[in-house]
């Protein structure tokens, strides 16, 4: 969906509650993430059953059961969090990173530079992510690093033109104005008086962008294409469950949950915060 | 309106060159010997060199963009490595597939959310509002793959209503179509719902209520027609992601369209394939867009001179 529709929740109240909402959840999930090691008895690749009868329902020894290999599902759903949580993270950081550097030269340098940057985004944003992601996939080799840094690589361009926008209406305001007529420097103007200003937008869309790359991450890997087995995922616990949904049908569904829940905590916090900044901004 | 039209169209194909560049680009850093593919492992290097030297991959870099261009120009996207056709023709067949899938999706998904999220404009703050935007927030954060599969539980195994996945009938396409437009009805519905709302709450609305106009008026003439530019917008934009989305879907259902099309041919390594594809859709999204900025100039005269 696109990420246009930035628009938030009506009034301060309800942002600052669903706000505290999403930060419960991506808390919570942090702290398993951190503690997975802690929090199960099983190691997420090891067969855990004594002898295999098909997969071990929800219940007793097993919270979530066990998978078709015979692996315990909390564990592997525990240690997927971590995955989904470092694949999103550092593809948000990548995306922010290559948007703020083009939305800022874009808008402040104008012209030229911006026809041509903005030409850039508008390629981006033309070629369906997912595909371009799949090609991306398959030239480099699937890896927990290299899987964050496409990803990220390819949803800057919100950064880009929210930044851009920020900055044509920030090189108006006097002091930046000001500056400009004391002779300042290009990066001292950009570093020191832009930045500030395009951080409050940027930190919503890096929100926003942290649930997107998980979205694309459960994407890849339900296909076979993001990081490579043995490391737990959500999205190829999906894949590797679906054939078995008639009999396992549990199997389907945590994965499913987790990255539902993961999602829905960073668009709260994304959502929640455009009017709790909007207004400290007027 | 003419100049207008004229740099539309002109960005339009700027970006299709870019895309064409990109697309090149890649294409000629994916690692696989595309001789190898052709011929086999265990081929012989005389006849690996043959191929390549047919395939003319030996050619300076820029002779070869030049080659694939112009064989663009043509319509010739190559031939397909695991199967020997051409790329053209293969994608031609999976069009229909594709197109039936995502046309359906988007247009229930889209006229259904345009009537909700017009239907619940007016209540800004109250209970309904908070249902709406909770509930798209909710409803979207769920994965569209996992949703399908939900669903082929619940229709296919448990109530065996419908087929669990393939094509041919309109009942291969309802389970396809309604995890596609599940999503998009919730995206509209938001969107319109925000968008109109915050149109009505504008002061010329409220000239036009002071004014007497009927409420009836004010809704459709004053209120939408100006709501109508960024839905317009999003609509052109949501064309791209609308394509992520049938990749996801046509896997889920074994949908044979170009999205599977695509995710096979990246399995085989099959560089024309891939390449054929992803420009196809890049295309697709480009007209879509142009059409998008075209009627957004009828809709909206200030465009124009923008």
């Amino acid at each position: 969906m696109p990420e246009a529709a930035l628009t938030g929740l009506g009034s301060r109240r309800r942002s600052r509650r669903l706000f505290a909402a999403g930060g419960v959840l991506v808390g919570a999930l942090a702290l398993v993430a951190l503690a997975a090691p802690w929090l199960t008895a099983y190691d997420p690749d090891a067969i855990v059953v004594a002898s295999y009868h098909g997969p071990l329902g929800p219940g007793g020894a097993h919270p979530l059961g066990t998978d078709t290999l015979g692996r315990d599902v909390w564990a592997r759903l525990a240690h997927g969090a971590r995955t989904s949580l470092f694949v999103g993270g550092l593809a948000m950081v990548v995306s922010f990173a290559i948007g703020m550097t083009v939305g800022l030269a874009a808008g402040y340098f104008g012209g030229l530079v911006d026809a041509g940057l903005m030409w850039l985004v508008d390629l981006v944003l033309t070629m369906p992510s997912l595909l371009l992601l799949i090609v991306l996939a398959t030239i480099f080799p699937p890896s927990i690093l290299t899987i964050p840094l496409v990803i990220g690589a390819i949803g800057w361009t919100t950064f880009a033109r929210t930044v851009r926008g920020d900055v044509l209406s920030l090189r108006e305001r006097d002091y930046v104005q000001a500056a400009l007529a004391l002779g300042a420097s290009d990066a001292r103007i950009i570093l020191r008086h832009l930045l500030p200003g395009v951080l409050p937008g940027a930190v919503v869309l890096a929100a926003l962008r942290m649930s997107g790359a998980i979205v694309v991450d459960a994407g890849l890997s339900y296909l076979g294409l993001g990081v490579p087995l043995p490391t737990p995922s959500w999205g190829r616990m999906v894949s590797d469950a679906q054939t078995y949904i008639a009999v396992a049908p549990w199997l389907v569904v945590a994965p499913g949950v987790a990255i539902a829940l993961a999602v829905i905590g960073f668009n709260l916090i994304g959502y929640g915060l455009i009017d709790l900044i909007g207004e400290r901004r007027t | 309106m003419t100049g207008y039209v004229v740099r539309r169209v002109l960005r339009a194909l700027t970006t299709l060159l870019g895309a064409t560049l990109i697309i090149f680009v890649l294409v000629r850093v994916v690692p696989a010997d595309p001789a190898v593919t052709i011929a086999g492992p265990k081929a012989d290097p005389e006849t690996l060199a043959a191929i390549r030297k047919d395939l003319g991959l030996d050619d300076p870099v820029a002779v070869q963009y030049g080659r694939y261009l112009a064989r663009l120009a043509h319509a010739d996207l190559g031939r397909s490595y695991m199967t020997g056709r051409r790329v053209a023709g293969v994608i031609a067949e999976r069009v229909p597939a594709t197109a039936l899938l995502a046309a359906t999706s988007l247009a229930i998904g889209f006229f259904f959310g345009l009537a909700l999220g017009i239907a619940t404009a007016a209540r800004r703050g109250s209970l309904i509002d908070v249902a709406v935007l909770l509930g798209t927030l909710i409803g979207l954060s769920i994965p569209g793959f996992w949703l399908g599969n939900v669903l082929i539980y619940e229709f296919s195994y448990r109530l065996k209503l419908l087929p669990l996945g393939g094509y041919g009938t309109w009942r291969h396409l309802i389970l396809p179509a309604t995890t596609l437009a599940i999503g998009e009805f919730l995206f509209y519905t938001r969107f319109v719902h925000t968008n109109v709302g915050g149109t009505l709450a504008s002061d010329y609305i409220r000239t036009a209520r002071a004014k007497g106009a009927p409420p009836a008026r004010i809704y459709f003439v004053h209120a939408l027609r100006n709501a109508l530019i960024p839905i317009v917008t999003v609509l052109g934009l949501d064309i791209a992601d609308l394509m992520s989305g049938v990749v996801l879907t046509e896997t889920v259902f074994n949908w044979p369209g170009l999205g599977r099309l695509a995710v096979q041919a990246v399995f085989g390594l099959d560089i024309p394939l891939v390449a054929g594809t992803v420009l196809f859709a890049g295309v697709l999204v480009l007209v879509a867009n142009l059409v998008v900025d075209l009627l957004y100039g009828t809709i909206d005269p200030r465009v124009q001179r923008a």
